[in-house]
């Protein structure tokens, strides 16, 4: 399916992972392979395809937060792990959605972690963000911003303006990653963001950085139609 | 986007030849006193017609029962009736032809849904009209190039060519006594209030299309249409800097931004990257709002980010380097051929170590060696800009003459930092100001001065 007719076929909300993915793929970004086992037998099947290890992640339109609620298994290296997983998966989503399934997934090798996203803000519209995986971004809120659409230098300030920038260098002895793979997401989302006015969310975390490469292991896309409120929900009053 | 009709009505609304004043009192502590007060303070030229229904005279002024009564053309109307009078206010305005209204009263879209309807309506009658509308809930306006205050304070600012958009009152006339201190010059100063019917990206327009304008300093709380705003700014960096105080840091400030002007706030972060995305200068103080517009006001930009600074103070230098390095300024070794000829203005084996900054505290004060100091540093081709550090001394004059030649003889800006009380610098800020070269009294806004030029010079060079 070409990125039109998955919009199409998609509600106001978060897409799916698998869906996310493929539109990912249609603008011309690297992501991990993502396959829906509707069994535990065809969890074990893809894993066999695939090759070990692999991840089983939940996939349900009722979880957002997919390891929040346990449904993130990593670094599963053989049949039984794959079918215990599957499992763990399907007992820990059972109250949420018991109609919940798994995706398999190669285990991406290890790199830096960094996080794009994109935010619609009322003031100021379609908002690319970057940022460090991990604490820097969680804790430190250490992230740049752009407005959509970028060109090739802002990409590379945003990626330059954030104070943890060392980690891409090679921190400690680690190889440098690889920048420009960077900036080539950036450039993408923000095409992709700027082509489809549905796309209001996107959240690319982690995108793996390696020397040469980088690949998304985990996306989710936020759908919006209706029209872009001017006036956000009221402020919080301080306490 | 506004038109060039458009622009040209703004240009009669803001140098108007007739301004009326719709609630003229003759009691001192009211609005409508102060608003007839106010463009005689200033020395305004053109008519003005204080209105009010029983009045006949009112500071030597003759006052007409209704704004109908005047049977001129009224180029301006600053309406102090309520919030809900100035609506009928505005209705008859557009039926006599008048070009704008400032709509001073506050009481709209800051109360919430009700305030919003109506103020919906004071909007829709201008519109309905084609009255290009200041307001609600403003200060008003000043344009010193026509002599006019239109602000309840009355005041007789200095003319300059630094235009000021304000979404407060008070902070404005803290910029406004803050650039007095500064010596710095203002062409218009808008208070945006509400943001009815002029919108910020409207009034950038006008300031970046208005000729007495060269530099556009604001002072933001929040707005809606933020990106027509960095739209619009893209456009006038490419000829007049933009600068921007943002505040709504906290949550507190942010409540506090909604309940003041109705608009909710963006995470910070967010719009100071957007800023600098578009070329606007962020800026994080008033003084430094203040500090960076004065000198973008007086100075000739710099090639590069590579700042020299001479002192005989240490201190300050080191307070300098902070504040520049923050703002993405270089402060670069100067070359051999440079240390060389400062050795032979000082002397050799100084008991200094002889760098960028350069402390040459062995000196003592004198003016004429401190110019050959600057001199040299100046024709490093390392240094694009210089700022020059010296502390006020009974005995000792200011080498102002020294920077002024080497400026000329080096066509390198310089920022001069006179550490002193205004009094200490009043004699020299003229001279220096003429050569082009801002002086200030802390080594803060100093730096600011100097960081301003060097990020307006690189806005331009990345051409956004």
């Amino acid at each position: 399916m070409n990125v039109e007719q998955i919009l199409a076929g998609a509600k106001d909300g978060f897409l799916l992972e698998p869906e996310s993915k493929g539109i990912l793929a249609q603008s011309g970004i690297s992501t991990t392979a993502c396959r829906v086992a509707n069994t535990a037998d065809e969890a074990v099947k893809l894993a066999e395809e695939i090759g070990y290890p692999v991840v089983l992640k939940a996939l349900s339109p009722q979880i957002v937060h997919k390891s929040d609620v346990g449904g993130v298994h990593l670094d599963l290296n053989d049949a039984s792990a794959v079918r215990q997983a599957y499992q763990r998966i399907k007992g820990a989503t059972r109250v949420i959605d018991p109609e919940a399934r798994a995706t398999v997934q190669p285990m991406a090798a290890k790199g830096v972690e960094v996080i794009a996203g994109l935010t619609t803000n009322p003031q100021f519209g379609k908002v690319l963000m970057f940022g460090l995986g991990g604490i820097f971004t969680e804790l430190l809120k250490d992230v740049s911003f752009r407005l959509v659409p970028i060109e090739e230098l802002d990409a590379r300030e945003m990626i330059g303006s954030i104070e943890g920038n060392g980690v891409l260098e090679g921190f400690r002895g680690g190889p440098a990653a690889d920048v420009d793979a960077i900036v080539d997401i950036l450039l993408k989302v923000s095409t992709l963001a700027e082509s489809y006015p549905a796309i209001a969310e996107l959240d690319l975390n982690p995108i793996i950085v390696y020397p040469r490469g980088a690949v998304v292991v985990d996306a989710r896309i936020g759908v919006s139609r209706g029209r872009v409120e001017t006036r956000s929900a009221p402020v919080r009053l301080p306490k | 986007m506004l038109s060039e009709a458009d622009l040209k009505q703004l240009d009669a609304v803001f140098s108007p030849r007739s301004i009326a004043v719709v609630g003229a009192t003759a009691t001192a502590d009211k609005v409508g006193f102060n608003l007839v007060d106010s463009p005689l303070t200033s020395g305004f030229q053109g008519e003005i017609y204080p209105i009010h229904p029983k009045l006949n005279e009112l500071l030597g002024l003759k006052v007409y029962p209704s704004l109908e009564a005047v049977g001129k053309p009224i180029d301006l109307a600053i309406i102090a009736l309520n919030q809900y009078a100035s609506v009928d206010a505005v209705e008859t305005c557009g039926r006599l032809g008048v070009k704008g209204v400032i709509a001073i009263a506050g009481g709209y879209k800051e109360m919430g849904e009700e305030g919003e309807k109506l103020q919906a309506r004071l909007v829709e009658a201008a519109r309905r009209y084609g009255i290009k509308i200041l307001g609600p809930n403003t200060l008003g306006m000043i344009n010193t190039h026509v002599d006019l205050c239109s602000v309840f304070y009355p005041l007789k600012l200095a003319r300059g060519d630094v235009s000021v958009l304000s979404q407060s009152g008070g902070v404005g006339l803290s910029l406004m006594h803050t650039a007095a201190d500064e010596g710095l010059g203002l062409s218009k100063w808008i208070g945006v209030g509400n943001r009815g019917g002029l919108e910020f990206a409207d009034l950038l327009q006008y300031l970046a299309y208005d000729s007495h304008t060269k530099v556009i300093g604001v002072f933001m709380e929040g707005t809606e249409d933020a990106r027509s705003f960095v739209e619009v700014a893209r456009r006038t960096v490419k000829h007049k800097p933009v600068v921007v105080y943002k505040v709504g840091k906290s949550e507190v400030a942010q409540y506090s931004a909604l309940t003041h002007t109705g608009t909710i706030a963006t995470p910070h972060k967010l719009a100071m990257d957007a800023f600098r995305q578009f070329g606007i200068l962020p800026v994080s103080s008033l003084r430094e709002l203040v500090a960076v517009c004065k000198a973008l006001s007086l100075s000739d930009l710099p090639k590069g980010d590579n700042v020299g600074i001479h002192t005989h103070t240490a201190g300050p230098s080191i307070v300098i380097v902070d504040e520049l390095a923050k703002r993405g300024c270089n402060i670069p070794p100067l070359q051999e051929a440079t240390i060389q000829k400062v050795e032979d203005v000082i002397g050799e084996n100084p008991p200094i170590i002889l760098k960028n900054p350069m402390d040459v505290a062995g000196l003592g004060f004198v003016a004429e060696p401190f110019g050959r100091v600057t001199e040299a540093m100046l024709e490093d081709p390392a240094i694009d800009i210089l700022v020059a550090v010296y502390c006020l001394h009974k005995n000792w004059r200011w080498p102002s003459q020294e920077l002024i030649r080497a400026k000329q003889k080096h066509g390198k800006p310089i920022v001069a930092c006179y550490i002193s009380d205004i009094a200490g610098v009043k004699e020299d800020r003229e001279p220096l100001r003429a050569a082009g070269i801002p002086v200030y009294i802390t080594p803060e806004e100093a730096a600011y001065g100097a960081a301003g030029l060097v990020s307006y010079a690189k806005a331009r060079q990345r051409g956004v």
